[in-house]
Parts: C-alpha cells; sequence; structure tokens
C-alpha cells in the first residue's frame, strides 16, 4: 500500500506527463497519515478539506500546462510554529491552544505561491525548546523506525512525516539542530540554511539570533528545490540578507574533520559514519585533513545562556492579555503569572528562568555578556577555518535516536544531544545532515557537513555528492510493516 | 540650613511621522481602538520589527538641535518590563549606545539665558493605551479596557542632566525643547494631546552638600501647570522632610490634579530590573557622516537662530523668547512689519497685544489676506507719530480686520486725524485753565495727578482730536513755565 | 554564581507563578546548567567586539510609508476578552 515517495522532480515529471495527480498524490499521503497517524503522532492538524480543493486546482493547471513550477501540488507538512493563515499555531504550548493565526508567515507565502499544498501542522516540543518532542503538551512523536525511540527535537513531526511518507517534505526550523537532529534520528536530509537568508517573518521566535526556517527532505534535491522556493530577502525581517551565494570553483574538495566532535562525547557509531564518508571522499580524490576549533567545546555553555535569554524576552508576549488561554484573577498581574504558570510547560519554564536571571542586573555580564563575546570568538574561529577548507565534516548527532525517558532525568543529558550541531547556528553557518547509515540497533545515523556563511549552494551540490556515494536506501521499519500486509 | 532642589527632566516626544516605528501601520489621531493594528505592534507571535527611516532622521536632527553628539554605531535594546499595555512585554528602547548625547539646549529665564545640559537623546516606541473601569476612583477599578492603536509610535526621549534648580526653569525647558521639536518638524508639539510627555526627577539637599539628596521621579504629565505645581509641591514636601531630618524615600509618585499633591505610585513597574539586552531582531545600526549631512539640511531657523535675529530688531531677550515660541506667522509678520516702523517694542507690543487680542475676541485664526505687514507698520506709525491717538488707531484695526482699508485714508475720511498744531492746542489749554481755576489753585507740582484730570478736560473739548502728549507738554509750560 | 539564585526572585521578574514542587525541581536544574556554563569564565575575552548579527549585518531602515494593517476581527479574533473594541483585562492598578 504505502509507496516510498519519488523525489519532487521526479513526481513534477510525473505531474507533467499527466501520469500522477496532484489530487492522488495528495490522497496517498493522506492515506498514509491516516494510519501512520495513530502510532506515530506526528500531525497535530490535517488540513484535508483545503488540501483536497487546492490539490484539484493545481490538477487544473498541470492540465492546462500551466503550472507554477517543480512545488506545484507538492505536499508539505508545516511546524506549528509556523504561522499558517487561519489556522492554528500552538507551538505544542497549552499556551496556544486556542491561538488562530491572522497572517501567514513569509515562507509560506511563498510556498503558496509555487502551488504548493500544505498538508498541516506538526508536532514539536514546546516552543521548540527540546530534543525529542517529549516536551510537547500534546504528548510526543513517536520515531517511524522504531515507535520506541523518540524522533529527536524539536522538529520531531517534520521529520516522522517525511519519513513515514504522511508529506513529500516539511518545514522545521532550527535553533540549535532542531532541524538536523531529528532529521538524522528519522533518516532523512535536513537542512539548516545560512543565518538570514530564509525569512523568520512568521516564524514565533524561540532564540532571534540563532533560529532559521529549513527543509526536511528524502532526497538533497528536494532541500534544493525547496530552499531555493523559501530564501531570499524579505523586507519584513531585518536580519534578512541579500544572499550572494558563493560558488566551488574548484573540483578537488578540501574537506576539514572537526577533531573536537570526534572524541570522547560522540559515540563510535556516529564517529564510524564520519570515517566512513571520509574513505569514500578520499576515493574521489578530495583533500581531507583534520582541524580542530577548540572553542567549540564552549559551544554548549555559550548555546545556554544566549537562548534561554533571547527566549525568556521572545516568550514574554504569552501573557493572556490579547490571545492564547487566560487564568482568572483580580489583577492583571495575577492573571499574567497564573496564566504563564499554566500556559508553559516544565521546560519552557526552566529555559525563561534561566534567561531571566543571565539578563538581571548584576549578573549580565558574567553571563549573557561573557557568552555574546565567546560566540563572537566562535564566529572568527570558523572564519579562520574556512580559509583553509571548503566543508567542515562532523557526525550530526552523537548517538542514534534514544529511547522516551532516557534522558529527562539530567538536563544536561539531553542538551548535549545538540552537542554537533550547536556551532553552526552560534556562527550562522548553513549545516545539513544526510543520511549515510544505520546503527547496531537499525537506527538512522547521518553526517553533518557544515559550509561558510552563503556557500548554501555549493554545501547542498557537495552534499549531495556524499548522498550518491553512501546509497542510503533503507526505509523506516513502520513502511515495511505496513508493505508487507 | 538652606536647601536647594535638583531636577532632571526626562521627556518623551512623539514624532509626526505616518507610519509607526517599527511597522507600517499608520499613525492615527481616532477614538475607535485596535484599528490601526497589526501583528508587529500587537505583539503577535512571529511578528518583527523593521525601524522607521524618517524617525531616524528625525531623531538625529533632534539631536542635533539639541547640539548633541552623534553616535555612529549604536543598536537597540530591548527593556523588559510586564504592563498589560506593552505588548510585547518588552519595550524597544536603547540603552548604552543612544543617537545623541552629551548635547545642551539654551532657555531663557526673564532676561537671563542659561544652558540646560542633555545627557541623551534615544529612539524607543509607545505604549497602548490602558482606560480603567469602575467607580471612577482610580484606586477602585473593576478592569482595564486595551486600546493599542497608539502602540509602536516613535518616541524620542530626551534626558537632561540634574541642572534644573527651579519649576520656572524646568517649564522654560519644555517650552524651549517643545519649540525645537516643531520648528524641526518633527512633532506636533501639541501637549494636549500628549505630543509631550515628561517626567521629573527632584531631589532636595542641603546647598552646600556634595551629593545630591534621594531622588523622586514625578511620572507622566502633560501640562505646564501641572508639573510647574508638581515640582513646587514635591520640592516643599521634600524640604519639610529633610529639614525634620526625616529620610526621603526613592519612589515614583504622579500629581493629582484633583488634590494638588503628589502621590505614590505601587506599580510593580518602578521597582523592576529591567534586564536591558540588545534585540537580536535589530543588527547594529549605522549612521554614518552622509546620512547626519542630509538631516542636518533640514535644519533651520531653530528658536535660538529666531532670537538671535529678533534681539537685532531691537527686542528684549524675554520678548525675543516670547516671539520664537508663537506661532511662526506672528514671528514672520513681526519682523516684516517692523522693517517699516521705528519702534521694535511698540510694534511688538501691537502685535502681540492689539493685534492678537483682537484676532482672539473676533475668533478668527489667521489674518484676512488684506492685511499685510505694509497696512500694519502705516497703523503703527500712525500712533507713533501721533497722528492718530492710540484710540483710534484700535478702532482702526478693528475696521481693517473686517474690510480692506488703507489706515491713512480712512483716519483722514473718518476725522481721526489728530492736530499737533501748537497754537490750536495753546488756545485749547487756554480755555480749559480759565475754567477750572479751582483746580488749577490746588496743583502743587507737575506730577499732580489733576494734570492729568486737566488733558482730559482738553482732549474732550478737541473731542479727541489732539494729541494728548502735546497736550500735557504744553499745559505744565502754562502752568508751571 | 550559583549561590546568588534566588528562584523566587527569577520567577517574579519572569511573570511565572511557581508551586513549591516546580521550585524545587527547577532549582535543581537550574543549579546543574549553571555549574556547566561557568565554564565560560576562564575564557579571555577582553575587548571582543559584538556584533548583533551573526554575519555582521548592519541595519537596514524602512521607508517611512504607511500599509494596509489588519482588519479590525482579525486582529481581535484571538482575544479572551473584548468589549466595544478594545481587549479587557483585570485592573492594571491595584
Amino acid at each position: 500500500m504505502a509507496k516510498k515517495i519519488p523525489s519532487i522532480s521526479k513526481i513534477n515529471e510525473l505531474f507533467q506527463n499527466k501520469e500522477m495527480k496532484p489530487s492522488e498524490l495528495f490522497e496517498q499521503v493522506y492515506e498514509t497519515a491516516s494510519y501512520t497517524e495513530s502510532v506515530l503522532h506526528a500531525h497535530l492538524e490535517l488540513f484535508y478539506d483545503e488540501g483536497l480543493k487546492l490539490s484539484k486546482e493545481s490538477d487544473n493547471r498541470y492540465s492546462k500546462n500551466e503550472s507554477f513550477g517543480l512545488l506545484d501540488g507538492i505536499p508539505i507538512a508545516i511546524k506549528d510554529n509556523i504561522n499558517v493563515y487561519g489556522y492554528k499555531t500552538t507551538c505544542s504550548s497549552k499556551m496556544l491552544s486556542n491561538y488562530v493565526s491572522p497572517y501567514d508567515a513569509t515562507v509560506i507565502s511563498s510556498l503558496k505561491k509555487a502551488g504548493t499544498i500544505f498538508t498541516g501542522k506538526t508536532n514539536l516540543d514546546e516552543f521548540a525548546m527540546g530534543s525529542s518532542t517529549e516536551n510537547s503538551a500534546y504528548g510526543p512523536t513517536k520515531n517511524p523506525w522504531n515507535p520506541d525511540f523518540v524522533p529527536g527535537g524539536s522538529s520531531g513531526g517534520s521529520a516522522a512525516v517525511v519519513s513515514a511518507g504522511s508529506a513529500v517534505a516539511s518545514l522545521g526550523s532550527d535553533t540549535g539542530g532542531s532541524i538536523r537532529q531529528p532529521a538524522s534520528f528519522c533518516g532523512v536530509v535536513g537542512f539548516k540554511p545560512t543565518y538570514g537568508t530564509v525569512s523568520r517573518y512568521g516564524l514565533i521566535a524561540f532564540a532571534s539570533s540563532l533560529d532559521q526556517i529549513g527543509p526536511i527532505t528524502n532526497t538533497v534535491d528536494d532541500t534544493r528545490i525547496i530552499f531555493n522556493e523559501i530564501q531570499g530577502y524579505d523586507s519584513k525581517d531585518a536580519t534578512s540578507i541579500t544572499p550572494e551565494y558563493t560558488k566551488l570553483e574548484n573540483k578537488k574538495i578540501k574537506v576539514g574533520i572537526l577533531k573536537e566532535l570526534m572524541q570522547e562525547g560522540v559515540s563510535k557509531e556516529s564517529q564510524n559514519e564520519v570515517n566512513k564518508v571520509v574513505t569514500l571522499l578520499k576515493e574521489k580524490g578530495h583533500d581531507v585533513t583534520e582541524i580542530s576549533l577548540p572553542l567549540t567545546e564552549m559551544a554548549l555553555s555559550v548555546y545556554y545562556l544566549i537562548a534561554p535569554a533571547e527566549c525568556s524576552a521572545n516568550l514574554s508576549r504569552f501573557d493572556g492579555v490579547r490571545y492564547g488561554i487566560r487564568e482568572d484573577a483580580s489583577t492583571s498581574y495575577e492573571m499574567m503569572n497564573k496564566t504563564r504558570s499554566v500556559g508553559f510547560g516544565e521546560e519552557v519554564k526552566k529555559r525563561i528562568l534561566l534567561g531571566t536571571y543571565a539578563l538581571s542586573a548584576g549578573y549580565f555580564d558574567e553571563y549573557y555578556g561573557r557568552a555574546l563575546k565567546v560566540r563572537s570568538k566562535i564566529i572568527s574561529d570558523f572564519k579562520t577555518a574556512f580559509d583553509k577548507v571548503d566543508f567542515i565534516l562532523s557526525p550530526t548527532t552523537p548517538t542514534p535516536a534514544f529511547g522516551f525517558g532516557d534522558k529527562t532525568k539530567n538536563p544536561l543529558e539531553m542538551y548535549l544531544s545538540d552537542l554537533c550541531t550547536i556551532p553552526a547556528n552560534l556562527a550562522g553557518l548553513p549545516a545539513i545532515s544526510v543520511p549515510t547509515g544505520l546503527s547496531e540497533n537499525n537506527l538512522p545515523l547521518s553526517v553533518q557537513i557544515m559550509g561558510k556563511p552563503c556557500s548554501d549552494y555549493s554545501l547542498i551540490d557537495f552534499a549531495e555528492s556524499i548522498e550518491e556515494m553512501v546509497e542510503f536506501n533503507f526505509s523506516p521499519n513502520l513502511l515495511k510493516e505496513k508493505n508487507e500486509s | 540650613m538652606n536647601l536647594k532642589a535638583t531636577i532632571g527632566m526626562e521627556t518623551h516626544v512623539e514624532l509626526d511621522t505616518k507610519s509607526k516605528m517599527f511597522c507600517s501601520c499608520e499613525v492615527v489621531e481616532t477614538d475607535e481602538p485596535n484599528v490601526s493594528v497589526c501583528p508587529t505592534c500587537l505583539g503577535l507571535p512571529g511578528a518583527l520589527p523593521v525601524p522607521n527611516k524618517t524617525a531616524i532622521e528625525y531623531i538625529v536632527m533632534l539631536s542635533l538641535g539639541a547640539n548633541c553628539k552623534i553616535t555612529n554605531e549604536g543598536m537597540f535594546h530591548r527593556k523588559n518590563y510586564f504592563y498589560p499595555d506593552l505588548p510585547k512585554n518588552y519595550q524597544i528602547s536603547q540603552f548604552d549606545f543612544p543617537v545623541g548625547v552629551n548635547g545642551s539646549l539654551e532657555i531663557v529665564l526673564d532676561e537671563e539665558l542659561h544652558s540646560v545640559e542633555i545627557e541623551r537623546v534615544h529612539m524607543e516606541e509607545d505604549t497602548g493605551k490602558s482606560v480603567h473601569m469602575g467607580s471612577g476612583r482610580i484606586d477602585s477599578a473593576t478592569s482595564t479596557l486595551l486600546d493599542f492603536n497608539r502602540s509602536g509610535i516613535p518616541l524620542v526621549e530626551v534626558v537632561t542632566k540634574p541642572v534644573i534648580s527651579t519649576s520656572k526653569m524646568a517649564v522654560a525647558y519644555i517650552e524651549e525643547l517643545r519649540q525645537v521639536v516643531i520648528d524641526l518638524g518633527i512633532s506636533k508639539g501639541k501637549l494636549e494631546k500628549g505630543n509631550l510627555r515628561f517626567d521629573a526627577n527632584i531631589s532636595v539637599a542641603d546647598e552646600n552638600a556634595n551629593e545630591l539628596g534621594t531622588k523622586v521621579e514625578i511620572k507622566n504629565m502633560n501640562s505646564l501647570k501641572s508639573l510647574e505645581k508638581a515640582i513646587d509641591y514635591e520640592i516643599m514636601r521634600q524640604s519639610k522632610q529633610v529639614e525634620k531630618g526625616e529620610s526621603v524615600i526613592q519612589e515614583t509618585r504622579h500629581w493629582d490634579e484633583n488634590k494638588q499633591v503628589t502621590v505614590s505610585m505601587r506599580t510593580k513597574e518602578g521597582s523592576a530590573d529591567y534586564r536591558y539586552f540588545s534585540d537580536p531582531d535589530l543588527p547594529n545600526m549605522i549612521i554614518d557622516q552622509d546620512f547626519i549631512d542630509n538631516s542636518k539640511k533640514n535644519i533651520q531657523n531653530l528658536p535660538t537662530d529666531k532670537r538671535k535675529t529678533l534681539k537685532e530688531s531691537g527686542l528684549s531677550l524675554s520678548d525675543s523668547n516670547y516671539l520664537d515660541k508663537g506661532e511662526k506667522w506672528l514671528y514672520d509678520l513681526y519682523l516684516s512689519t517692523v522693517e517699516n516702523t521705528k519702534d521694535s517694542k511698540s510694534t511688538f507690543n501691537f502685535l502681540t497685544g492689539e493685534l492678537q487680542g483682537q484676532m482672539r475676541k473676533a475668533e478668527i485664526d489667521e489674518l484676512p489676506n488684506w492685511v499685510d505687514s505694509v497696512k500694519l507698520a502705516n497703523l503703527i506709525n500712525l500712533f507713533e507719530t501721533n497722528e492718530v491717538s492710540f484710540t483710534s488707531a484700535k478702532d482702526i484695526l478693528t475696521k481693517l480686520l473686517s474690510e480692506d482699508i488703507d489706515p491713512k485714508s480712512y483716519a483722514s475720511d473718518n476725522n481721526l486725524i489728530q492736530s499737533s498744531d501748537d497754537e490750536e492746542i495753546k488756545a485749547l489749554v487756554t480755555s480749559i485753565i480759565k475754567d477750572n481755576q479751582d483746580i488749577v489753585e490746588r496743583l502743587e507740582d507737575p506730577e499732580d495727578k489733576l494734570v492729568g484730570f486737566l488733558v482730559g478736560q482738553v482732549m474732550k473739548s478737541s473731542e479727541n482730536k489732539v494729541n494728548p502728549g502735546t497736550v500735557k507738554d504744553i499745559l505744565l509750560k502754562e502752568l508751571f513755565g | 554564581m550559583s549561590e546568588n539564585f534566588n528562584i523566587d526572585d527569577v520567577s517574579n521578574l519572569a511573570s511565572i507563578e511557581l508551586s513549591e514542587d516546580e521550585k524545587a525541581k527547577l532549582q535543581k536544574d537550574l543549579q546543574i546548567i549553571l555549574e556547566h556554563v561557568d565554564a565560560l569564565k576562564n575564557i579571555d575575552v577582553k575587548d571582543e567586539k559584538i556584533d548583533i548579527h551573526p554575519l555582521s549585518k548592519v541595519l537596514e531602515l524602512r521607508k517611512d510609508e504607511s500599509k494596509e494593517s489588519l482588519k479590525h476581527e482579525d486582529a481581535m479574533m484571538n482575544s479572551p476578552e473584548t468589549k466595544d473594541g478594545h481587549f479587557v483585562v483585570p485592573p492594571s492598578i491595584e
């Protein structure tokens, strides 16, 4: 029944040649959703009626050979921290359980113009704070490869739907690894673009200087197609840039292996995937060297001051005054205190309090001020490194997917699962995760490739060549079981 | 113990831009609530700020107008506090890199010039408006209504150093600042509309003390009368405490217009730790020399320049200060009129007293198009040269405001020209002296009030056609030699 | 550092009411994190310049033009309580 979904280019070919209609594809992914969702809980809401209607409009365009392009009629899932007009945007929080967005995020407007069909909104760790979707107020998402394991997070829902075939691709957001880590756990491609290349307007902010929207897809080419549609300057986002993308001049590529991510703290299994890719790269004649950026070891600490500090202010607007839930009280202040107490989950509260403390009088210089300066140093270290190499290769995650409840006892253990992904956010670099193999217990493993700012397209090209070399052709158990039955 | 008061002013100036500071919502004046709001100024999830270029030009102009140094690389900060009319529960403001620093404004007190040092000029956004519903007493509200039309309107905050010593000086400072923003064309400057809102930081200490006393902040006033009364009241209140040896509590108070006292505000906001940090949504802001030069182009004829011109025309400092704060047409009219009259003071008096008075009485805001500086100068010259009496001049003005007349022809046609013929006057004087011998005998010296009575009699007998000055001169000569 | 961490002060600043159980759990977790980030103290950061934008982009300013705002109904549609076109909250003055 469930078919492995072809690539976007292939689907477009089928549409163009009238071998398949967008509405048929939409029905197919919806059918997949209807039996996978009961296990996975990856979508929070499905837009069936509107999706079917829009996909039929797309049918018409193809029948008249007037399609909008490669993405016309492609069903894409949206992480539920990105605003879509007229639909709920909950951020998987009780706080926004009743919130309906009166406007579209810029990425949503772009995709609508391209004729994309939205399957619905996907589950996440509340306000994108977490690495497993265990922090969702609406219950966790399960990993399609094995429902006893987490799908990663925070874009766990977006990664699971692509992996399970209930959407052709999805949008996630990545603040410290929230696209790449779940993509890795679910065996799909995840891309965090250069900071500022994709508008954040309409993405509910977690940490504004780190957040970036990006695609989660089955293939690297799909990532290229979606990134191409959503990137570009947006006058509504003051941090948006007018990117001048760099090109690779040499065929022989210089790849750096980041020493600090190939040592204790990263499992042998994860390291082996990098070693496997290194061998393949060398066979192709590329130049691979080890590089060292000692401050990488400080990245987690820097991140856990900057992200909470920014989030403590970004989440202040959730107060029960203009939208969201509200608790009764006799004064405004009491109402806000109680609403925020009831509306936010534990992890969100923890980070708000941490950030509030890091910014408070007497502690600013010691914590937040210092973290900003170390971040500046990390940025210049990367700059220097990219004078010597074109790309930096590392594992995406220290381990494959872990089990539910495995890392909820100690906050640091959970935070450490973003060890390899955080540096790219701090430095604003583009980084992509490509699945390369399976672990001992049949869970996907990936490598991460980081590029210099605005090398997004060449990074994608290079990732595609790795994708071809490793030939990752596995699919999740959920699909296999269904196929066999 | 002699006490002295020290006052610092923080003034919020609402800029007159088309759109808001960080979004494209129109700046509107309406009673209809929440009609000019968008995701950004309502603080909806996912919305982002993009700053208004004109607002930045305006704050640069104001900084230059207040003689500040411009910060070339600045940034915006978030000021964090929870208040229902603050949509994001942080205000985008500036902290350690304000647009303008270390300036000064020249103010006039009576006939003296003073300089008020400006510490900083920074950019921020306005909050929404709260209306408290309930029994009418501020302390027994049952709910608060919120309107966010005002939310996000650009505000410039101008902060002085603690260099003001009296309520009069504070008022003169606000008047000067208001005129500067009006002359720059960056704010409507209407106090009654809240275009300027001010906080006063007041402390009282022994005049020989090296340190300032405990600071009390009086927040959110928008009338000069309240400002003056609130400062006077607060100085008195604190002085009493200091004299009694009691300590003044550092707090925020507000001016209660009904009770005419300052009252402590026990809001949460007062004690907050604002946790300022650079806004990650807004990259570093560069204000380079080109930008400054462009902004400079729009700066002309500020109050200090106007005062200089007025003083050169012969006016005193306080009269110059009065005119530079007045409406622009009056300032222009004065300058063009005084060119054709001899006396600047009487021109000033006639235009600011008689002309403005009659216009107010007749409820006209604008001069009729036939009234120009030449006609007014002619009229002023008529009574200055004693050709008509001041009373006649007033009547001619009344006529001129309703009809296109030539003052001089009108005076002749209506028999208002006074005689300055000494012989004719002498004859009238002689006749009055003769008819009032009883009074003449009681006269002791030229200063006697009865001289005035006799002058009046002469005027009466001439039907006001003679010049009273000449009458007096001749009368005194006849009586005292 | 963390011996000064007073969870009541911080939750008050953050406007979040906490139960005693929450306080105990959060206090413990936050101590662990604060101890971890203390490692930053050993890094020399003198004279380090800070750019708000990770790629050092400079702020661009928007032309002063007004555009269409939200429809009033859309602005109010999520409001927990409204009256005469206003958002309504419990009294904000005590």
